[in-house]
């Protein structure tokens, strides 16, 4: 059963249109957001989250109506977002804040409320630095930090925007167990740049590019989509898309290959590469015509 | 840590919970005690034995006390007032109630009223400009993605946005308004001048309320400010600074806050989602 629904939505900034016209259904499970800087994906993640409201559009979140405010109450009950970027108040430990965003989301008994700020920050991995400030923290501690307030009351729909950014591989490995556990029943989307992330974590991948859908479907369907079309050489190729030297000395390449090109298993990063890559150069091309 | 041997005999279930409860004999107490230093094999089955509940509640005693942040001094002050902790927290985080804050607004004010008491007429310039922006600034500070550093994950909480706005005005307007009351209350002149800085200072509010989900507060407060005090300044060059207070004035600015307040309970729905400026 679809737990979001959007409808042609659309959304701009003064002229700027972050959003033109997304259709788009998600079920519990995990998806991952991919797309270039400026492609609508926070923007995306902020409607969702009800932060936004569309300007077009029908949106339906977790069976309710975000126009409404009771609508937007009811979700906002059962809803983790993390924020692309985040302040901390000044003075405030890691456990004060947690427990700050818990007060907001009205968890009235103490006793309570305590036992779920303890439970979410040892999740996370914080248990050693919850009395100490935030702004003696890391910069990847403090990103586990919010990924906590998030997980408060296990929430319906999580929506995560670059989790990843600043964590190290093992703080990686956490949260991608964190968010396995919890794409299990809950409905979890998440914008990131690595798509790596995407191909451990998540059954479905939408990529957005200008405000639109590029791709909405399985990895395996994605990674699919550049079959045949990467392949390795001693030197770099002038008609591939993408070229790069790797570890061994011989040449990656992404595009329409040469004939007697020695073609590869394709990776996430390729289909994605040549997805938008193909996107720029169509788009080119109707500017041209 | 090496250890020199594994000891060839064990502890037997009856003295370890006896061990456990408190209760064995001094000396044989004092033994058992001995071999579980040595003995690991002893230690786990300890372990065992030893009932769980009692040592999470311990535990958790521990971590509360350790976890539990200290509360900072605006955050006893206000709760020492009746308010409850939860609304405390909620209040002090933001700047508007820190205590370095509270202590400029405290000497500004201040500085003003003994100004306005002591200088004449430039004083009371001063006293015309600091009063009504006062609260201005204080709500500026509390309020909006400028001054709410997580104003973004607190937008998406369940809390409703209206009800922190009340609270955080109510609570400027409060550590704000009292001294400059005062200082305006001892002012030579009409008794009306000491007061007459409230309706100015209502308009100023109730605008910075309804601009800053467009403009951001920092924008608003600052602008308002500036219009603020050229006014004072060009009716005191023109002729005197009460003229900015003068009755007509006090109407426009009673007008305007109702306006404002008005355009503030339609617009209420837009303060439930993040302003342009975020």
């Amino acid at each position: 059963m679809n737990t979001v629904t959007l409808n042609g939505l659309g959304k701009s900034y003064g002229r700027t249109a972050a959003l033109c016209g997304v259709d788009l259904a998600l079920a519990p499970g995990i998806t991952g957001l991919l797309g270039p800087n400026g492609a609508g994906k926070t923007t995306m993640l902020r409607v969702l989250a009800t932060a936004l409201a569309a300007d077009t559009g029908s949106v339906r979140i977790l069976g309710e109506d975000p126009t409404t405010t009771e609508g937007r109450v009811a979700v906002r009950r059962r809803l983790g977002y993390v924020p692309q970027e985040t302040g901390f108040p000044r003075g405030f430990t890691a456990f004060a804040f947690v427990d700050y965003l818990a007060i907001l989301k009205q968890w009235t008994d103490l006793p309570t409320r305590h036992q779920e700020v303890r439970r979410v920050i040892d999740l996370v991995g914080l248990t050693d630095v919850a009395p100490k400030r935030v702004s003696s923290l890391s910069g990847g501690q403090r990103r586990r930090v919010v990924l906590a307030q998030a997980m408060l009351g296990h929430p319906d729909l999580l929506i995560l925007d670059e989790p990843t950014a600043g964590l190290d591989p093992a703080q990686r490995g956490r949260l991608r167990d964190v968010l396995g556990r919890a794409g299990e029943t809950s409905t979890v989307v998440i914008s990131t740049h690595q798509t790596e992330d995407v191909a451990a974590l998540c059954e479905r991948v939408v990529v957005l590019d200008g405000g639109r859908v590029l791709f909405d479907g399985t990895v395996t369907d994605m990674v699919g989509q550049a079959a045949g079309r990467v392949w390795m050489a001693a030197e770099r190729d002038p008609v591939a898309q993408h070229a790069w030297r790797t570890g061994s000395g011989r040449f990656r390449h992404v595009g329409d290959p040469p004939r007697s090109a020695e073609i590869i298993e394709p990776a996430l990063e390729d289909a994605y590469l040549l997805l938008v890559g193909d996107a720029a150069r169509d788009t080119e091309l109707e500017a041209a015509s | 840590m090496s250890r020199q041997s594994t000891p060839t005999w064990h502890l037997d279930e009856a003295t370890l919970r006896a061990y456990v409860n408190g209760r064995p004999l001094t000396v044989v107490g004092a033994s058992v005690e001995a071999h579980l230093v040595d003995c690991p094999d002893c230690r786990i089955r300890l372990g065992e034995v030893m009932p769980h509940e009692v040592v999470d509640r311990a535990w958790s005693a521990i971590r509360a006390h350790v976890e539990t942040p200290r509360r900072s001094l605006p955050e006893r002050l206000i709760h020492r007032l009746g308010i409850s902790t939860e609304t405390a927290r909620l209040l002090v985080a933001v700047p508007a109630f820190r205590g370095a804050w509270l202590l400029g607004l405290f000497l500004v004010t201040l500085f003003a009223g003994l100004a306005a008491l002591f200088t004449g007429k430039y004083g009371l310039v001063l006293f015309l400009i600091v009063a009504p922006l006062a609260p201005v600034a204080g709500v500026a500070a509390s309020f909006g993605g400028d001054a709410d550093p997580c104003h973004e994950l607190v937008t998406v909480t369940p809390h409703p946005a209206a009800r922190m706005l009340m609270l955080r005005t109510a609570g400027v307007l409060v550590t704000s308004l009292p001294i400059t009351l005062l200082a305006g209350l001892a002012l030579p002149g009409p008794a009306w001048l000491g007061v007459a800085w409230l309706t100015p200072a209502a308009a100023g509010v109730a605008l910075t309320l309804l601009l800053t989900p467009l403009f951001g507060s920092t924008v608003t407060a600052t602008t308002l400010g500036a219009f603020w005090s050229v006014g004072v300044v060009t009716a005191a060059r023109v002729s005197d600074p009460v003229e900015a207070v003068e009755p007509a004035m006090q109407l426009i600015f009673t007008l305007l806050t109702l306006v404002a307040v008005t355009a503030l309970v339609l617009r209420q729905p837009s303060f439930d989602h993040l302003g342009r400026q975020s």
